[in-house]
């Protein structure tokens, strides 16, 4: 009886397609915007999860996430360090300032000033080396940050930009993740930083550090005892995907979830209780021949699971096309789409066609085989 | 003449209204009705006196408001809704005036759906009713859609998959109305040769007079009532 539903459902091209389709668009906005969502908010946190050295963050108490930081006061580093249970600390600098390329464009950037001594915060590299960085006016800068900067081109040693009128030549192409600004992402040496920035009274913007001990209570330790406010590397990147939540950023993606949840369950029910209505002689043909009301809804069953794999499937696949698509966009150089994504899409399109085919089924319920008669 | 327990249909006084109050009809008043095994029994009247009505209840489609019904001795009312189901599925087989064939399905998977319905596998449900068709002459056509069978052969199937899972009462609710003659003549020889079996009953409703003489026994309806039943006189002389 299921390759019987199976055979029926797919006579009718037109529904069949339609709900598989309804299916596949409601399954491809939901894990293409996900993922979005997770990847920008995962972004949040690119630039502490790339500093792998360090599993202590300490900074400004104002300071909210990582892309709206305070600069702390240039000793703090020495009260850091004599803090019982730091094993080291070192100063990161982060500043986003204007950048004026070789020829001629103007670009808002992140600079990010690495320890020249212990080398904490380098990044890894796509191409070339980080040594050099630590030479005066020389800069790395990530691949999403090369195309901003220098649009259309392939890397060439030696291209250069000019930040406070002072020159630095690109001389690799490092493997940062993408900052969830957007913004490109140049590492110089801390002593490079602090030339490029001069002028400022303050110029260390974290410090950055290692425990042996249980990262989250020495930090919990240090904001008590300090006014600063102090967080482990997990509980840094925490924060800084709750600043974003906070400020709305998932909202658009959430509603547009929404319609393709709305969309999904709308279309594939309605197209489903039409394919039964205009299948309801044949279904009461079969109930007067003996098919009994559980067949039928094995049948229903059996027909609704075929759409929502199909659809899935299909949505699934398209989403997995255009997310490794515009993975080639530098920026979104990071985005995945995550498993418990499309187990989660999976479960509400599992739900929908539940629900579809016990609608279904309320409908085939009420035929009453006696009509099968009346011509 | 036939004998008590020849008998395959036995109704007794049923009754039928729709409605109630002013708007109620009374369908079919008292009928008395009985249908015989080895015999295709006619039941014919003109449109709207009852006869759909009651060949639906005999199928237990339908309730009687007043009455007794027997299909070989058992009385569907006293059954559960799903021993009426399986009691169906076992023993009833339809022919139905317009196939009520499914599109989706070829000929011969439409002859099997009763056996399928049954919870026989696929391959020997259609094996079976290719069986079937062969023997109506539709073979050549047995994985034909419907669309692309004339009505004659549409009946045709229908006719198999009434047949298929041997059922020891067939009801036909006008077989021939949709058909040309010759087609009916056709289907109706067909009824008269494949379906008619000493341990079956075939009851035909129809107010088709050109096809008459298949009746083995005819029952005349109208407002309601049988009115009288005449036998075949070939019947008679046996």
């Amino acid at each position: 009886m299921i390759s019987l539903g199976l055979q029926i459902l797919r006579y009718d091209r037109a529904k069949y397609i339609a709900m598989v389709m309804a299916i596949a668009l409601a399954s491809f906005l939901i894990q293409n915007q996900a993922s979005i969502l997770v990847a920008f908010l995962g972004m949040s946190g690119s630039q502490i999860k790339d500093v792998r050295e360090a599993n202590l963050w300490i900074m400004e108490p104002d300071t909210e996430c990582f892309d709206q930081a305070k600069p702390l006061r240039d000793t703090a580093l020495q009260t850091v360090r004599g803090i019982p249970g730091i094993d080291w600390a070192v100063p990161l600098i982060k500043v986003d300032t204007n950048a004026r390329t070789d020829d001629g464009k103007l670009r808002t950037v992140t600079l990010l000033g690495v320890d020249g001594t212990n080398r904490i915060g380098e990044p890894r590299m796509c191409i070339g080396s980080a040594s050099p960085i630590y030479l005066k006016g020389n800069a790395i800068v990530d691949p999403g940050g090369w195309e901003l900067l220098f649009p259309g081109t392939s890397y060439t040693p030696g291209r250069s930009i000019r930040i406070h009128d002072q020159w630095l030549t690109i001389t690799g192409i490092s493997n940062a993740s993408p900052p969830f600004t957007g913004l490109p992402v140049l590492h110089v040496s801390d002593r490079t930083a602090k030339e490029l920035i001069r002028g400022e009274t303050r110029t260390t913007t974290f410090i950055v550090g290692r425990t042996s001990q249980d990262p989250d209570d020495l930090s919990k330790y240090i904001s008590r005892a300090t006014n600063w406010r102090a967080y482990s590397r997990e509980g840094f990147q925490t924060q800084s995907y709750t600043f974003y939540e906070g400020q709305g950023v998932p909202m658009i993606f959430y509603i547009t979830i929404a319609i393709g949840l709305t969309v999904g369950a709308a279309f594939t029910a309605q197209t489903f209780i039409m394919f039964i209505k205009e299948n309801a002689r044949g279904i009461t043909m079969l109930k007067v021949l003996g098919v009994t009301h559980g067949q039928l809804a094995v049948m229903l069953a059996a027909q609704a699971l075929m759409v929502m794999l199909l659809g899935l499937s299909l949505g699934t696949g398209i989403a997995a096309f255009v997310t490794e698509s515009i993975t080639s966009i530098p920026f979104l150089r990071g985005l995945y789409i995550p498993w418990q994504v499309v187990a989660l899409c999976s479960a509400f399109m599992a739900l929908i066609s539940a629900v579809t085919a016990a609608i279904g089924f309320r409908h085939v319920t009420q035929l009453q085989p006696v009509t099968v008669f009346r011509s | 003449m036939t004998s008590p327990d020849s008998t395959a249909v036995s109704c007794h006084g049923i009754r039928k209204s729709f409605g109630t109050g002013d708007t109620k009809i009374d369908v079919l008043r008292g009928i008395q009705f009985e249908a015989h095994r080895g015999e295709m029994t006619f039941l014919v009247g003109p449109s709207g006196c009852g006869k759909t009505t009651l060949i639906s209840v005999i199928a237990g489609l339908l309730d009687p408001s007043e009455g007794k019904v027997s299909i070989f001795g058992q009385q569907l009312a006293k059954m559960t809704s799903r021993d009426q189901i399986l009691f169906r599925r076992k023993n009833l087989g339809f022919v139905f005036q317009q196939y009520n064939l499914l599109p989706a399905l070829t000929a011969a998977e439409n002859a099997a759906v009763p056996l399928l319905a049954a919870g026989v596998n696929r391959s020997t449900a259609v094996k079976r009713s290719k069986e079937i068709l062969d023997r109506l002459g539709m073979a050549s056509r047995a994985d034909n859609y419907p669309r692309t069978l004339s009505g004659g052969q549409q009946q045709r199937v229908a006719l198999a998959r009434a047949l298929v899972h041997e059922p020891r009462l067939i009801i036909c609710d006008e077989p021939t109305a949709a058909l040309d003659h010759k087609s009916g003549e056709s289907v109706m020889e067909l009824l008269a040769t494949s379906a008619v079996h000493p341990d079956r009953a075939v009851v035909v409703v129809t107010h088709d007079n050109r096809v008459f003489h298949f009746a083995d026994r005819i029952t005349h309806m109208e407002d309601g009532i049988i009115t009288h039943t005449e036998q075949n006189p070939k019947l008679q002389a046996a």
